[in-house]
C-alpha cells in the first residue's frame, strides 16, 4: 500500500507526435518548470488513442490519464482528432457514470508551438489529481 | 398452442420465399424445448416454415445469426432485431439487397421470472399464458391469474422505442407505437448514488461474473472477428474472472456498441449471473442520443456514429 504522507500523483499522457509532444519537448528546451509528475507515451495521432488505454493505464495505477493532440482543424492526417474528440466525449460521459472522477481522464489541444500551454496543463491537471488523492479504483482493499 | 394470424402468415411468407429460391435461408424461431421458451430456427428446407411460431417469448435478437450466413437470407425481425440489422448494414457487414426481413411488430417480450414472481408459481405449474391487448391471463391448473401486460414484460420492451420494425421486405401485423425516450429506473437511481459508491455497486455485480461471453455472444453488435478479451499480444485482460477484469471487458464492449447498441436487452437476459448489463448499454445509447442525436439503426444510409464527425461536434470538456 502506498504511503499516504509522501504520495505523488502519477500521471500518464498520450501525446500526438505532431503537436502535444513537440509541445511537451518546446516546453522542455524552453526551460519551463512543470511538475514532473507526467510520463509521456508518444502516440501518432490523438485518434491513436483507445479506450483501453486509458481503462488499463488506470487499472495500473495510474492517477490521472492524459490524452492530448492538435487544435481542431489542425490534425496533420487531417481529421484524426475530430474522430478522437467524439470518442472522448463519449467515454468521458461513460467513465463518470462508472463513478471514475471526471478528473482523471482529461484531454486537451496543444499544438506544437504552446509550449507554455503544455506546461499550464500539466501543472493544472498534477493539483486537480493531488486534491482528489491516490486512484485506488482498482485495488481489492480500497 | 393455437397458432395466431400473424403466425400462419409467416409460414406461409417463409415457405415461399424457399419454394421460390428467393432465400437461400430462413432465420426464425421455433418452440424450445422447455416451458414457455423458443430457440432460433436457421432452416433451408421449406418444410420447416411450420415449425416457426411468433409469440411473446421470442427473446433472442435474430441479427446476431447474419454475419454467420452467405447468401439471401430471410429474417424474422421484431423491432429491435430491424434496427440491428440496420447497424449491421451501416457497418457494411451485411447487404441490404441480399435480406428479406419479415417485420413482425411486436408487443414485448415476457420475462417469465417477473411472471413467477408475481402470480407465485414456477414455470413448470404454469399451464398457459395468453396477452389480450393489455393483459396477460396465466393458467396454472385451476388458479386464474389476469395481470397487467406491463409488470410482466422485460424491461427493454417497456422502455422501446421502436417496436415496429424500421426496415422490412414484408410487415406481419399492424404497426405499434413505441414509447418515447424518458428518464428511467435503474439508470436515474444509480445517477442519484455518489461516484464512490456506484463505483463500488459495479464492482459488486462484477464479482459476480464468470466470463461466459454470453453477453457477447448473444450480441448482433459485437462482430469483431477476433474480441481483445482473446487477444494475448498485449493481452489486455487476464483469462482469471478477477472484478476488475470483468469490469474493463464489459466497459470496453459498451464503448464499442455507441451507436450499435439498439438496447435489445439480449446481453441481460443471456447474463447467467443477473448482472444489470442494460444499465451499462442502455447510457451508452442514451449518451450517444444526448451528444449526436443517433438513434442506432434507424437509418441504413448514415455512417457508422464513430466513423463520422461533424466540426460542430461538443468538444468544452478538452482544455
Amino acid at each position: 500500500m502506498r504511503g499516504e504522507s509522501n504520495w505523488e500523483p502519477k500521471l500518464i499522457g498520450f501525446l500526438c507526435r505532431w503537436c502535444s509532444y513537440a509541445g511537451a519537448d518546446l516546453a522542455g528546451t524552453s526551460r519551463m518548470k512543470y511538475p514532473p509528475n507526467l510520463k509521456i507515451v508518444r502516440v501518432p495521432c490523438s485518434s491513436r488513442v483507445d479506450v483501453l488505454f486509458i481503462l488499463k493505464a488506470l487499472q495500473m495505477g495510474f492517477d490521472g490519464v492524459l490524452v492530448s493532440g492538435c487544435h481542431p482543424g489542425e490534425c496533420h492526417y487531417q481529421t484524426g482528432n475530430y474522430y478522437a474528440r467524439r470518442r472522448l466525449a463519449i467515454i468521458k460521459k461513460f467513465l463518470e457514470y462508472l463513478g471514475i472522477a471526471p478528473e482523471r481522464v482529461q484531454a486537451s489541444w496543444v499544438s506544437a508551438s504552446e509550449g507554455g500551454k503544455f506546461a499550464e496543463v500539466v501543472a493544472k491537471m498534477t493539483e486537480e489529481i493531488r486534491e482528489l488523492g491516490p486512484n485506488r479504483l482498482f485495488a481489492d482493499e480500497k | 398452442m393455437k397458432s395466431s394470424s400473424v403466425e400462419q402468415k409467416l409460414r406461409q411468407e417463409a415457405g415461399e420465399l424457399l419454394s421460390s429460391g428467393k432465400v437461400e435461408y430462413i432465420i426464425g424461431f421455433e418452440r424450445g424445448s422447455s416451458k414457455f421458451t423458443t430457440t432460433p430456427l436457421i432452416t433451408r428446407d421449406k418444410g420447416d416454415a411450420s415449425r416457426l411460431v411468433i409469440d411473446p417469448f421470442i427473446s433472442v435478437n435474430l441479427a446476431r445469426f447474419l454475419t454467420e450466413l452467405k447468401g439471401r437470407v430471410g429474417i424474422v425481425a421484431k423491432g429491435c432485431d430491424s434496427r440491428s440489422i440496420v447497424a449491421l448494414i451501416q457497418d457494411k457487414k451485411v447487404i441490404r439487397e441480399n435480406l428479406v426481413i419479415l417485420g413482425v411488430p411486436c408487443s414485448g417480450i415476457i420475462d417469465l421470472s417477473k411472471l413467477e414472481r408475481l402470480t407465485e408459481r414456477d414455470r413448470e405449474e404454469i399451464q398457459s399464458i395468453t396477452c389480450n391487448g393489455e393483459k396477460a391471463s396465466v393458467d396454472s391448473g385451476g388458479r386464474k391469474v389476469e395481470l397487467p401486460l406491463n409488470d410482466v414484460l422485460s424491461d427493454s420492451c417497456l422502455e422501446c422505442e421502436f417496436p415496429t420494425p424500421q426496415e422490412y421486405d414484408i410487415l406481419l401485423g399492424e404497426p405499434r407505437a413505441g414509447t418515447p425516450r424518458a428518464a428511467r429506473g435503474k439508470i436515474e437511481e444509480l445517477e442519484a448514488l455518489s461516484p464512490e459508491e456506484r463505483w463500488h455497486f459495479w464492482e459488486k455485480e462484477f464479482s459476480r461474473c464468470i466470463r461466459c461471453y454470453a453477453c457477447r455472444n448473444s450480441c448482433p453488435a459485437c462482430f469483431c472477428p477476433r474480441c481483445f478479451v482473446e487477444e494475448s499480444e498485449p493481452q489486455w485482460i487476464a483469462a482469471l474472472p478477477r472484478w476488475q477484469e470483468n469490469l474493463i471487458f464489459q466497459v470496453i464492449r459498451s464503448i464499442h456498441l455507441a451507436g450499435r447498441c439498439v438496447d435489445c436487452g439480449a446481453c441481460e437476459r443471456a447474463c447467467p449471473a443477473n448482472i444489470p448489463l442494460r444499465s451499462l448499454v442502455r447510457k451508452i445509447y442514451d449518451v450517444v442520443d444526448d451528444l449526436y442525436h443517433f438513434k442506432a439503426g434507424t437509418d441504413k444510409g448514415s455512417t457508422p456514429l464513430l466513423a463520422h464527425y461533424e466540426s460542430t461536434d461538443p468538444g468544452d470538456f478538452i482544455r
